[in-house]
């Protein structure tokens, strides 16, 4: 390699070219050089795939496991969630796949920013579950109120959003969660079944919640329906009636001094549990986890009005073509693989092709994420840390038994303006 | 004669009333020996240009669009001046809000108030430490010593001293613990943390030194024979106080209050975790419609923002003639 580049660099010499202009020219010659020595098939596609998303999904280990898979470079870049959703509607040249979520796409579909996926290209579609699908995990599933993936999924060739099945959709659904809430059993003193308890007289003072307007909003809906004080045409979309009832009877307890905090990072929201700042909170299911690691009791409650679910969406921008397209479909296949639902089931997120993340998992392994059963041995973290013990149950159940009832999924309602000016008025009064 | 004397003045800043001689003689000097200004303020302004002047135009740009579902509208509008003023409802006499301030407005006050609080308190406290330093504490040495064992907070990140309140302050924290354990109180006290109290404390922590510094440095400026000279002639304690030593540190109070301002009325981190987010300042509101790609009312924000700041800043300069003083 060091001779041909010598030679390079006196032929350049030659022809008298900028100095700046042979380095630069020489060093995409040595890299094409070594790539067509290693991998010929792929000589002309020297550009690594680039993917953004949450920290959810942008993960050292899943992006560098696909590049080793698929042979080619992936890098990917974990965003916050403005940076993200900036990103992703202004930017699509930066991109080639974004591992987003249904709940933005009333923005991002009448952006034109991605392509619409040809299920075609998607090898294992037919395995897909119908929750993204239909909306229905089992035939007698909730459908949920918002965003659910299937009221945004499917689309015609040019990306517009059509009713019922059809050849192309707006993204390929992975990864998934249903939300719920989390408390302190022992300090509280007693099992909470529903939302209502958010608002319970005897956790005054000691309750937290996300800051996010938009996912706090659902949570203190589903509280207020479930206390029977107000009721919701569609939670996902409320009126600006609905959002100012709301307010105005949350603009109360706060002035009460009901809550106590609200937070606006997963670390935040496991310092307030582990601190005994708040008894009961939103909490997302790995802050659980952490807060018991820590020795706090706990619990991530089974709710009988049922859960907060959200669902990704992975796409690949507009802007791609070519081999890069091909590349971006290859990319997606092999989210489906399996591999990556493993690996993120680990904590505790799900997969739309649980079969293909069983290969991955270990028997142990399975029947404490998916089934809902006793760890029958101690289980790790993706990354071998201990964190579960023998005999423990995974709060809320099995699989099918927290997504056949999802009572709302994250959702960006029409009013959002709205919503989010109001929600500053609750967070200032 | 006089010339020389008044010559050794413009090392200060400020109007020393130089004879336009002299300035022409100094301007010639430095014109015969070709020295390069202009290049070498080219690299700055570029970089101004580039980093503030321009994101600021774009800014001012953005607030008069409109952001659509999914894209910009690049149509002029002032909606988003509207939107920050008034409320839904504000010119309908039958509507519950009908004349209150808007939300947008309000918690623009709200920052300037907390501002306000937290600028009072660093003075309070600052201005001791300050004059301890400068004034009770004889060699140089040990001023420098402890003016950088002042300093020391600042060695940490922000937010740590931030999150470092939470079990100082909290329902399971020190203080509570000493409240309890010494029987001020029955049981632990919620108001020490997630309130405005626990914030201002923070807040208050976190910049003093900024107070702190430049009152030290103009009140270590201050000629000592001065002072003599007025105890020579009868002064009081709180006559020199007064008349000497609070008037000649004003620039030093009033550049200390800039900063603070400044700091305290872009800051959003603290309010989130010592305030535990129930309260909105303008700087939690802009991130708020940032993570929704708002960017034009995030942008009207920004500049309500801005004016504020350069409108106080402007009033604490007027407050004390800076250049005059120093």
């Amino acid at each position: 390699m060091a001779e041909k580049t010598k030679e390079l660099v006196k032929r350049k010499d030659q022809t008298g070219v900028s100095r700046r202009e042979f380095m630069g020219t020489t060093a995409k010659a040595v890299a094409a050089g070594s790539m067509a020595a290693s991998f010929p098939f792929i000589a002309k596609a020297a550009d690594p795939l680039r993917t953004i998303g949450l920290g959810v999904s942008i993960i050292n280990e899943i992006q560098g496991k696909a590049a080793e898979d698929l042979g080619y470079g992936v890098t990917g870049q974990a965003l916050g969630y403005g940076a993200y959703f900036g990103k992703a509607l202004n930017q699509n040249d930066q991109y080639d796949v974004c591992e987003g979520y249904f709940n933005d796409f009333d923005v991002f579909l009448p952006a034109k920013i991605f392509h619409p996926l040809d299920t075609h290209r998607i090898t294992e579609w037919d395995k897909v579950s119908n929750l993204s699908k239909t909306g229905k995990l089992t035939p007698d599933s909730k459908e949920g109120d918002g965003d659910a993936p299937f009221r945004l999924l499917w689309c015609d060739a040019d990306g517009n959003l059509i009713d019922g099945p059809s050849r192309y959709i707006t993204a390929l659904p992975v990864f998934h969660n249903a939300d719920s809430l989390g408390y302190d059993r022992d300090a509280l003193g007693r099992d909470v079944t529903s939302w209502a308890e958010m608002l319970a007289p005897d956790v005054a003072g000691a309750v937290g919640l996300t800051n996010t307007p938009q996912v706090g909003v659902i949570d203190v809906a589903l509280a207020a329906e479930a206390a029977g004080i107000m009721t919701f045409g569609d939670k996902g979309d409320m009126t600006r009636a609905e959002i100012d009832q709301l307010m105005n009877f949350l603009i109360e307890k706060k002035k009460e001094g009901h809550f106590r905090a609200f937070w606006e990072t997963f670390g935040q929201s496991v310092n307030l549990m582990v601190s005994g700042e708040v008894m009961i909170e939103s909490m997302w299911s790995p802050a659980v986890t952490a807060s018991r690691a820590e020795g706090i009791n706990c619990i991530y409650a089974t709710l009988d009005e049922g859960y907060r679910g959200w669902h990704s969406g992975i796409t690949i921008s507009a802007k791609v073509s070519g081999a890069a397209l091909d590349r971006a479909y290859e990319y997606l296949n092999w989210w489906l693989e399996g591999w990556a639902g493993a690996f993120q089931g680990r904590m505790g997120y799900y997969h739309p092709i649980p079969e293909n993340v069983k290969k991955y998992l270990s028997a142990a392994e399975w029947d404490y994420w998916y089934m809902g059963k006793p760890a029958a041995e101690a289980l790790n973290d993706p990354w071998g840390n201990p964190l579960v013990e023998p005999g423990e149950v995974r709060d809320g159940g099995s699989y099918e038994d927290r997504f056949s009832n999802i009572a709302a999924w994250n959702s960006l309602m029409k009013e959002n303006d709205y919503l989010v000016k109001r929600w500053t008025e609750f967070l200032s009064a | 004669m006089n010339d020389s004397a008044q010559f050794q003045h413009r090392g200060l800043i400020g109007d020393s009333g130089v004879p336009p001689e002299a300035e022409a003689a100094a301007k010639a000097v430095r014109r015969e020996t070709g020295f390069p200004v202009g290049w070498l303020v080219a690299p700055s302004a570029v970089w101004l240009l580039l980093f503030l002047v321009i994101p600021l135009v774009s800014i001012i740009v953005f607030s008069f669009w409109s952001a659509e579902i999914g894209k910009l509208d690049t149509s002029v509008t002032l909606k988003n001046y509207a939107n920050f003023f008034h409320n839904e409802g504000f010119f309908d006499s039958q509507a519950d809000r009908f004349l209150t301030m808007g939300v947008f407005l309000k918690t623009l006050w709200n920052t300037f108030r907390y501002t306000l609080e937290v600028m009072a308190l660093c003075l309070l406290v600052g201005y001791p430490i300050a004059y301890f330093l400068a004034m009770r504490i004889q060699t140089f040495k040990w001023q420098m010593a402890l003016f950088l064992l002042c300093m020391v907070p600042f060695w940490t990140s922000y937010l740590i001293r931030a999150v470092a309140w939470i079990p100082m302050l909290g329902r399971r924290g020190l203080l509570n613990k000493f409240l309890v354990n010494t029987g001020i109180v029955d049981k632990p006290v919620d108001f020490l943390l997630y309130s405005e109290f626990g914030y201002t404390m923070a807040l208050v922590q976190l910049y003093v030194v900024l107070s702190v510094g430049p009152i030290f440095f103009s009140l270590a400026k201050i000629d000592k024979t001065i002072i003599e000279a007025a105890r020579d002639m009868g002064a009081k304690t709180y006559q020199i106080f007064w008349e000497i030593i609070l008037p000649l540190s004003l620039p030093g109070v009033a550049i200390g209050m800039v900063f603070i301002f400044v700091m305290i009325m872009g800051e959003f981190a603290t309010a989130v975790v010592v305030y535990g987010g129930k309260t909105s300042t303008v700087g939690t509101v802009i991130l708020n419609y940032y993570a929704v790609a708002d960017y034009p009312f995030a942008a009207v924000n920004a500049i309500m923002l801005m004016l504020a700041m350069m409108i106080g800043v402007v009033i604490i300069l007027r407050l004390v003639n800076i250049r005059k003083e120093l």
